[in-house]
């Protein structure tokens, strides 16, 4: 444990099949237990495909990564087991209940029985879904398949919790109660990587940020740091706008 | 482990619960085409056995023989025996040119003095036997039947008619060897004339046509509910391949795909979830088809499903049979890219290799080359192991052979699904 890294990442590159362009292109950084660690940047920018790679979905083109000291390469299968992971399109059923949606991801993280029940319970009543808990998922409002969707990722306390703009179409109700229920899972002992567009939310969630475009890092520190750094910047957005300050993306 | 699959059958059952209209794909379709298919066939049968098939019959010899095969084929319920053309009694020359201009499918020309041919040689053999006589150099007696043949009749009846005719000749071969042999016993024991005679002879003739039934069962011709019962039910568990490719679509477009790709649980498990479920509900489907066979059919003023006397092997049968229709479907959720995709393709092979494989129109009945194709579709294995056992009396060894095969066609689908999707993740 004499390692504050939890994630390492040297030189990462991921060149799609049929694209011109690498998505990520040749990033370095490392990301502490505890933090929770913003990765921030236009569409296309490459944070996707970044998450995508660590959490194992496809191998990169080049590039080290090591999670929790093991190599993404050679170990996957025991990394699996610490990772949550909220997709930033929802991945669950439709035809299915809450109930039963979390139940099945539950199943597929090692839970079961009590427990599992237990936690699903604890979780629909902290993101106040108990009521809906047993419609379809099919039937929800958009947020609250954004809910369900984030709380199939946390179920099963993972050590590092990736989220893919976990807040886009929630209320800003909603979104407080979300981001106050992540803080106390980081505060648990739970690693955050998080991604959004949603500046001002990153700069009071985030311990540390990065700012990607074209898959390279732009700028990297805690929003206090790349604020006092980005001279007339009063605000994360003010930062972000400035550095990646192009036209529409597709 | 155990606990991750329950859940995967588990969420299973309930994605398939859900899906009205993948049940009733399932369950309601087969039925459906099992009564339709069914009914029209019957019908089609009966149309044939009204007027039945047309069978010019030139009786030359008027004797045993030629009384025995003329009530024979009048009693047979396909062909209609005709022993006139345009009003004139036929003869050999007439009927020939009659089956060439296509007004009889066959002809049948039984040769003057044909039973007194075999009555002479029986004599000549008795006598012999009796006398103690070598009979090894004899001269076996030979009565030719004359079968004029159109090029178009199906070769299945073709042979069920030659077999028949077979069956006759012998019939009346063994009837002259026993009145024979009666007569010449009779000269030496007279006071034993009545009573064994009769009764040893028929039980003689009975127990030889056992013998040859046996045999000739193997070309008997399926009745409309034997065909279609089997070969739709095994086209029905073919069509799970649409419900179950689309389940694996609707993972990759809903996005669940994205985390069961990123969970610590193999995929393999996942799909094995699939497929556990779905090889159950292939072996409800079957049970449902057979007691349509065998319960709803008879209502409906059709015979009844005979399933033969294998539990065992209809069982290993149908389990084959449903693993290799998952494994199908498996590949095609996996090769297709939108549910779109994998409806099509999914029901076009379905129908192709259906259609190859004897289920629309019984292989039996295609021509020889397509025969030779119909034997490369799995359905085709499954539709004859169940020929096998429904017809043939077949037991678990018999279908031993079929199943293996459909066993290998379910691994063969599960690697090509496994190793295309390793490739297709590489993006
Ligand atoms: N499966 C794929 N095949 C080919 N190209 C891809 C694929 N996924 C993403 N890309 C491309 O890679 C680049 C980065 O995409 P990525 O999804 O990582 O962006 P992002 O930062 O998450 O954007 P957003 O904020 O819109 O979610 C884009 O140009 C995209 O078109
Ligand atoms: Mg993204």
């Amino acid at each position: 444990m004499s390692n504050p890294a939890i994630i390492e990442i040297e030189h990462l590159t991921k060149t799609f099949r049929n694209a011109e362009e690498p998505a990520v292109n040749g990033i370095s950084f490392s990301i502490n237990r505890n933090e929770i660690f913003g990765l921030l940047g236009p569409n296309g920018a490459g944070k996707t495909t970044t998450i995508s790679i660590l959490c194992g979905l496809f191998p990169p083109t080049s590039g080290k990564v090591l999670i929790d000291g093991k190599d993404i390469h050679t170990e996957l299968d025991s990394i699996k087991n610490i990772l949550g992971i909220v997709p930033q399109d929802i991945a669950l059923y439709p035809t299915l209940t809450a109930r039963e949606n979390l139940a099945f991801y539950g199943s597929m993280y090692g839970l079961y029985g009590k427990s599992l029940k237990d936690k699903i319970e604890v979780w629909l009543q902290k993101l106040g879904l108990k009521d809906a808990a047993n419609r379809k998922v099919s039937t929800y409002s958009g947020g609250m398949k954004r809910r369900v969707n984030l709380i199939a990722g946390i179920l099963h306390s993972p050590k590092i919790l990736f989220l893919d703009e976990p807040t886009v179409g929630v209320d800003v109700h909603s979104r407080n109660v979300i981001i106050q229920h992540l803080k106390e899972v980081n505060a648990s002992g739970t690693t955050i990587i998080y991604t959004s567009h949603h500046m001002e939310e990153a700069e009071h969630f985030c311990t540390r940020v990065s700012i990607i475009d074209r898959g390279k890092i732009l700028t990297e520190g805690t929003p206090a740091e790349l604020i006092s750094r980005n001279a007339g910047s009063t605000n994360l957005e003010n930062v972000f706008l400035n550095l990646t300050n192009r036209k529409l993306r597709d | 482990m155990l606990h991750k699959l329950l859940a995967t059958v588990k969420k299973e059952i309930l994605l398939l619960l859900r899906d009205r209209v993948g049940l009733a794909v399932l369950f309601v379709m087969p039925v459906a085409l099992i009564l339709v298919m069914t009914l029209i066939q019957d019908s089609a049968f009966k149309s044939i056995n009204e007027k039945g098939i047309p069978v010019v019959f030139v009786n030359n010899d008027h004797d045993s023989l030629g009384n025995i095969i003329e009530d024979g084929l009048r009693r047979n319920e396909l062909v209609y025996v005709s022993d006139s053309i345009d009003g004139k009694p036929a003869t050999a020359e007439s009927a020939t040119k009659a089956v060439s201009e296509g007004k009889f499918l066959l002809g049948i020309v039984i040769p003057k003095g044909a039973t007194a041919a075999i009555r002479k040689n029986v004599a000549v053999l008795v006598n012999e036997t009796m006398n103690g006589a070598d009979t090894t150099n004899k001269q076996q007696d030979s009565v030719e039947v004359s079968i004029i043949v159109d090029p178009v009749a199906k070769k299945s009846f073709l042979t069920t008619i030659t077999s028949n005719l077979r069956e006759f000749i012998s019939e009346v071969k063994t009837k002259i060897m026993f009145e024979t042999f009666s007569e010449q016993i009779a000269e030496v024991i007279p006071d034993k004339q009545n009573a064994p005679k009769n009764s040893y002879q028929k039980s003689q003739i009975i127990h030889y046509k056992e013998i040859y039934a046996s045999t000739a069962t193997d070309k008997i011709v399926p009745n409309a509910v034997q065909h279609n019962v089997p070969a739709w039910a095994i086209f029905a568990m073919f069509f799970i391949a649409i419900p179950l490719s689309n389940s694996i679509l609707k993972e990759k477009s809903e996005g669940s795909v994205f985390r069961l790709h990123t969970m610590p649980t193999p995929f393999l498990l996942l799909v094995n979830g699939k497929v556990i479920v779905y090889v159950f509900v292939c072996l409800i489907q079957f049970a449902l088809m057979l007691c349509v066979g065998k319960f709803l059919l008879p209502q409906l003023g059709l015979p009844a499903l005979v399933l033969g006397n294998s539990m065992m092997g209809i069982l290993l049968l149908t389990l084959a049979t449903a693993f290799a229709a998952t494994g199908f479907g498996v590949t095609v959720g996996t090769l297709a890219t939108t549910d779109h995709q994998a409806a099509i393709m999914g029901s076009l092979s379905i129908l192709l290799l259906s259609a190859l494989g004897g289920i629309w129109v019984p292989s039996y009945v295609m021509p020889e080359v397509m025969r030779n194709i119909s034997a490369w579709s799995p359905l085709n294995w499954s539709l004859e192991g169940f020929y096998k056992l429904f017809l043939r009396g077949g037991n678990v060894s018999d279908i031993l052979m079929e199943s293996f095969k459909l066993v290998l066609f379910f691994l063969g689908t599960m690697a090509i699904s496994y190793i295309y999707n390793l490739k297709k993740r590489r993006v």
